[in-house]
């Protein structure tokens, strides 16, 4: 149904669409721009050259980097999901309301520090000399390289969705009718089945929801990949730090994002769309 | 015990914290009967079926099935399927996923699934819906789809917490006769939570009625519409024909002094102790002249009437501000004075009265 537009209507609406021209329509618009423009001797000028696409896409390293950057990022929004849905499913299911509220405010604690902070806080832990690795010398183990790894990458990843995956799936779970659960262990449905048979498909939307977000976060990070990954397998965040490094290939970095965008909005299409798979005929 | 127990609850007590749900029960369930609870919310009707189902544990007390307590039995290691006031259908499954669900946890091969699915959506006539989601579907067949789902796994007893709670009087009144019907066909014994009285009382075969978690009665419809127990009994019937007073001797049998006045008695009762009367509105009579013989006699006071159907409800008052009913049928009140204010005589033969406890 339209509604004819009214000066009140107007009023509520113009700030979102100011803010949104300002801040996402615009900076999109100049990157896609930028990424047609062209350099000469480390000087940018405005352009309409095709160059910067055709060598980015033929380059092997670029098509590498994608296909690490969507493996480690699935990973993530894989390993996550993981390990946070038994904390999210004991937070909603096995706590009285006052420990809820806690468990909630403690996993809003991790955001006050800055991310940076938390990842170095993680090399002092993974290093070669680090805490983990004195203390597996102690009883004879080691050492073990863990800094430099993927692994050391998909702990930073852990860092920094972890807390975010579960306040998302938490919200999913607490909103499962519980005479659903009931409903499954009155028809011979144990404990642990009843978690994969009733929980799980009924927090399906919010649960792909926080795998998305995970992913997304994944999927652009570049402190993890560079700070305990070593850098290693090399990602698209690193390559465009590498690109505008070399040269002042601005124009190439943004052939670069605007893939990564590209990408990152057909991926939240798919995954929204099989979240809502089924709801709302 | 008798053979034909199927459930027996022992001295079962609920409490949760401070809370007393259910004070003390003590009655059987027998094989292959459509046995109702009843009772105002907070009575522990449902607490009393969650308990059966394995949802909630007895504080105290032994409930058996079939003989054998099940106390520590999980509901999922007992065969108490129920349906939900709720019905609580899984919104991710669609109807034919929904029937199966139950025999799929008991890993009956997918063929035989279907084959049984197929048997109660056909039964149930909702076959045409089996590959619809939930939320396609309306509430009475939403209702047919959980009675499908509980009793695809043919169970010995069904239970029900007010199942047609969420559905229009139509719809309800057939829902009714579809239960009915379903549990004289199958034999299975159903055990229905209700606060509603048409409800227990149109497919009982017998009720319970609980009052602040105690058993007020136990009964067929019959025997408690005619003979209700107590005084709480009586008054959550909606009789309204109850006059209290003490039991004396007087000259032909016993009397009860009530504020309407001497009111005779044809059944015996203690003297000296207070009692209440209470007598059907159909076995009530009006007159305009006061009845001769010896019948009990009540001046009153028209204040309204009702019509439904063929029958209509004349409301009187006494002197005293007591409400009292009359139930006639339209050729039985042609001839009588109805206007508002109208002085009539409200009579019965004392046999039709009967005597309550003060419960």
């Amino acid at each position: 149904m339209r509604r004819p537009i009214t000066l009140y209507g107007l009023t509520f609406s113009l700030p979102l669409l100011i803010w949104q021209v300002l801040f996402f329509v615009f900076p999109l618009l100049f990157l896609v721009a930028l990424s047609f423009w062209t350099v000469k001797n480390f000087v940018m000028s405005p352009d309409f050259d095709t160059v910067n696409w055709t060598t980015m896409y033929g380059r092997a390293v670029f098509w590498q980097a994608y296909g690490n950057t969507l493996a480690l990022a699935a990973a993530a929004a894989v390993l996550t999901s993981i390990f946070a849905f038994p904390a999210s499913y004991a937070i909603a299911f096995k706590m009285s309301d006052t420990a809820r509220r806690w468990a909630v405010f403690l996993m809003v604690i991790p955001f006050f520090t800055s991310y940076l902070v938390r990842i170095y806080s993680w090399q002092i832990f993974l290093s070669d000399n680090g805490i983990i690795n004195v203390i597996l010398g102690w009883i004879g183990l080691g050492p073990f390289q863990m800094l430099n790894t993927v692994g050391a990458t998909m702990i930073g990843y852990l860092t920094l969705a972890f807390p975010l995956v579960v306040l998302l799936q938490l919200f999913s779970l607490v909103f499962i009718d519980r005479t659903l659960i009931e409903a499954a262990h009155n028809m011979r449905c144990g404990r642990l089945r009843t978690v994969f048979e009733v929980v799980i498909p009924s927090a399906r939307t919010g649960l792909v929801i926080a795998a998305l977000f995970c992913f997304i976060l994944a999927f652009g990070d570049f402190v993890s990949p560079v700070y305990l990954g070593g850098g290693e397998p090399t990602t698209l965040s690193i390559l465009i730090t590498d690109t505008t490094k070399s040269g002042q290939q601005w124009p190439r970095a943004a052939v670069i994002a605007l893939t990564m965008i590209g990408t990152l909005m057909v991926v939240a299409f798919a995954a929204v769309k099989f979240a809502y798979k089924g709801k709302s005929k | 015990m008798s053979r034909d127990t199927l459930v027996s609850f022992e001295g079962v007590v609920k409490t949760f914290g401070g809370f007393v749900a259910v004070k003390k029960l003590d009655f059987e369930i027998k094989k292959g009967e459509f046995l109702a609870i009843m009772g105002s919310s907070g009575c522990g009707k449902t607490t009393t079926l969650r308990m059966l189902a394995g949802l909630e544990a007895p504080t105290e007390g032994v409930i058996r099935l079939s003989g054998k307590p099940i106390n520590d039995l999980p509901t999922w290691s007992r065969d108490t399927p129920m349906v939900w006031q709720s019905l609580a259908l899984f919104p991710f499954l669609n109807v034919r996923e929904n029937v199966e669900f139950a025999l799929k946890m008991r890993g009956v091969g997918k063929a035989e699934r279907r084959r049984r699915a197929e048997q109660w959506l056909d039964r149930m006539q909702i076959t045409e819906f089996a590959e619809r989601n939930i939320s396609q579907l309306s509430g009475g067949q939403r209702q047919r789809v959980a009675l499908a789902r509980s009793l695809v796994v043919e169970p010995e007893i069904l239970l029900l917490d007010e199942p047609l709670s969420a559905l229009d009087a139509a719809l309800k009144v057939r829902m009714q006769s579809v239960l009915k019907n379903l549990q004289r066909e199958t034999g299975i014994t159903f055990v229905y939570v209700t606060h509603s009285q048409s409800e227990a009382f149109s497919m009982a075969d017998r009720v319970v009625i609980m009052s602040r978690g105690v058993i007020e009665q136990i009964g067929t419809p019959q025997e408690i519409y005619r003979t209700p127990r107590t005084r709480f009994v009586a008054d959550f019937l909606g009789s309204s024909n109850l006059f209290s007073g003490k039991v004396r001797s007087g000259t032909v049998g016993f009397e009860l002094d009530a504020a309407v006045g001497t009111l005779r008695l044809a059944s015996p009762a203690t003297v000296g102790e207070t009692a209440t009367l209470t007598v059907l509105d159909t076995k009530t009579h009006l007159s305009t002249t006061a009845p001769a013989g010896s019948v009990n006699a009540v001046p009153v006071k028209v204040i309204g009437e009702e019509f439904v159907g063929a029958t209509a409800t004349v409301y009187l008052e006494t002197a005293q501000g007591q409400e009292i009913r009359v139930q006639k049928s339209h050729d039985e009140l042609t001839g009588l004075p109805l206007g508002i204010g109208q002085p009539l005589y409200v009579w019965w033969n004392p046999e039709d009265g009967h005597l309550v406890g003060e419960g």
